[in-house]
């Protein structure tokens, strides 16, 4: 039946014409479009790739600002509490040194005040022992000898008068 | 999902100047037969492929009255022998199916746009235009006497030398109207692959827009979803074939429905034209099949006595070997080929319903309208089915040929597919 006998004419033009365009497309078509092809589709999974890793790099980014700023306030909150710390500690320390100095003054002033105090009672009794052995001298008439020994005598007079006082 | 959009929609596209072109050959044939109500001939048909067509037609023959036919080209032909002429189904079917020396002009039957007869006749080399033989005429050709191939010939509608009185058939290089197509298509497919090549080297990784944008996309689909999966590291050395097998095919099945030139020639649905492509399959098979190929054909891994005292398993493995080339030249064929009857069937009906009655042929023509519509439709799904088929299929004839360990892996991942596609479609 001719719808199935092949033709020969048309299998000859066929094998010929589907040749030459086979060896014109395979020589200037097809490897220029299936390289476009392939390296488009490269381009594409590395552009995937690239913006995933990008993206990536970005959180990270993120993350570690967020890192670096919750440091610095830390620091920052460090370096208050401790000026903080070192102004109460500074206020102390005048506090106490000016306590001490003023102490100091104080006990000076106490010493010389007891020494004051002792050198006038030293004063007095000797002017007392003086009057009591003119008055004792008067009295007896007789210029007692202004001697060491009458001066003592009065001295322990005294001492035994303090005593009793 | 996008490329199929994609795709789609750019086949949506094509269709409407397929369906314009129908209703224009409807149209075409109504004028060609209105003036007469037409009788229609119980023909002795010995094709089995129109059986079917013509025990339907017989069925209406009882009732339908003998009344003229006056087609101006059937006039010509077989005005000698009889006054009541008639449509005849087979003849109209086959003369679109088949291939011819002219190629027709709508809405005119008398005149074909010639085409070159080129013919290696007992004497040499003859050329001359096709249109000195139109509707049967002898011509002579310096010494030799060329006619076409009538009705009762032994070679029907072929080219043949008349040397007293009998007829024998010269080396027939013609440009027939399929060889005039064929060039069309590689120059159509050449022009497109070029233009995208061009377009490539110039703008580089700049993906094309609109038409070229399609046929990228297409590349892409076929490249990428068949070649490259099923070949792997061997797709750079086979894809220029496949792919060239895909788009000759393709725009070879979209070009055959297009009613009128430089469409409508019946290529994918001639089978000189799928073997030679499935010819050129079984090649790069076997030429570039690897060690293991071979081994599995004449010594395949089965027990011994299978192929030992007699090699029934070389036998059936080569034989397998002409049968997966045949299998495509017969599918793609097959296909094509019926998808085309059926709409010239479908178109025939309206005559042949006309000729019972205006009402019923009427009818006939709005149904068969929307058939033929629905048929072309399918078919544009078909072209690009068969050409993805006949490709996919290729690829794992070729795949199953290469050698290595991935051998294995092909057979089970893509033999099932293939298998079973194969099943469906055939």
């Amino acid at each position: 039946m001719e719808l199935f006998t092949p033709d020969f004419g048309l299998v000859f033009w066929m094998f010929v014409a589907f040749g030459i365009l086979f060896l014109v497309l395979w020589k200037f078509a097809w490897p220029v479009i299936l390289k476009s092809v392939d390296e488009r589709a490269e381009l594409i999974d590395k552009g995937v790739e690239y913006a995933q890793q990008a993206k990536e790099q970005l959180d990270n980014a993120r993350n570690e600002a967020q890192q670096y700023i919750a440091e610095a306030r830390r620091q920052q909150a460090d370096i208050l509490r401790e000026a903080d710390k070192m102004k109460l500690q500074i206020i102390d320390e005048a506090r106490s040194a000016a306590q001490t100095e003023a102490q100091k003054v104080m006990d000076n002033a106490k010493l010389q005040i007891e020494q004051q105090q002792k050198e006038a009672q030293q004063q007095f009794r000797n002017q007392v022992s003086d009057f009591a052995l003119q008055v004792a001298g008067k009295i007896i008439g007789n210029e007692l000898q202004n001697d060491k020994a009458q001066e003592k005598l009065v001295d322990s007079i005294l001492d035994n008068m303090e005593d009793n006082k | 999902m996008r490329l199929l959009n994609r795709l789609t929609a750019n086949i949506l596209r094509s269709l409407l100047p397929v369906a314009l072109v129908l209703v224009g050959t409807v149209a075409a044939h109504a004028t060609a037969f209105d003036m007469d109500t037409v009788e229609k001939v119980p023909d002795n048909a010995d094709s089995t492929v129109v059986a079917g067509i013509n025990s339907a037609v017989a069925a209406l023959d009882d009732s339908t009255p003998a009344v003229e036919n006056v087609t101006p080209e059937e006039h010509a032909e077989t005005a000698a022998e009889e006054e009541k002429s008639a449509i005849n189904p087979k003849k109209i079917i086959f003369e679109h199916l088949l291939d011819g020396y002219g190629w027709e002009v709508p809405f005119d039957h008398h005149h074909r746009i010639p085409l070159p007869v080129i013919a290696y006749a007992s004497d040499g080399l003859h050329c001359f235009s096709s249109a000195h033989l139109n509707h049967g005429a002898v011509y002579q050709d310096g010494d030799v006497t060329f006619t076409v191939g009538g009705d009762e010939s032994k070679y029907p509608g072929k080219l043949v030398e008349l040397v007293n009185g009998e007829e024998i058939r010269p080396w027939d290089f013609s440009i027939t109207k399929n060889v005039c197509a064929v060039f069309i298509c590689v120059l159509v497919v050449g022009g497109l692959m070029l233009w995208l090549a061009s377009f490539k080297r110039r703008n580089g990784f700049k993906a094309p827009r609109k038409g070229l944008g399609a046929i990228e996309a297409v590349v892409a689909f076929v490249y990428d979803g068949v070649i490259k999966p099923i070949l792997g590291p061997q797709a750079k050395r086979f894809a220029p074939y496949l792919m060239t097998v895909f788009f000759f095919i393709l725009v070879m099945n979209l070009l055959g429905l297009i009613v009128i030139f430089p469409g409508g020639a019946n290529l994918t649905g001639n089978i000189a034209v799928t073997l030679v492509l499935s010819i050129c399959t079984f090649l790069a098979t076997n030429v570039f099949a690897g060690k293991h190929y071979w081994k599995e054909i004449f010594w395949p891994d089965v027990p011994l006595w299978l192929k030992v005292p007699l090699p029934i398993m070389p036998v059936i493995e080569i034989f397998g070997m002409f049968t997966k080339p045949a299998a495509l030249t017969i599918r793609l064929f097959a296909n094509m080929m019926g998808g085309h009857m059926i709409v010239i069937t479908l178109t025939l009906l309206i005559f042949i319903f006309s000729a019972i009655s205006p009402v019923a042929g009427g009818g006939a023509t709005v149904v068969s309208l929307l058939f033929s519509i629905f048929m072309l439709l399918i078919d544009t799904l078909v072209s690009f089915i068969q050409a993805y088929v006949f490709t996919m299929l290729s690829t794992i004839f070729i795949g199953l040929a290469q050698e290595g360990e991935e051998h294995k892996e092909l057979e089970e991942d893509h033999g099932h597919v293939g298998k079973a596609i194969e099943d469906t479609l055939i």
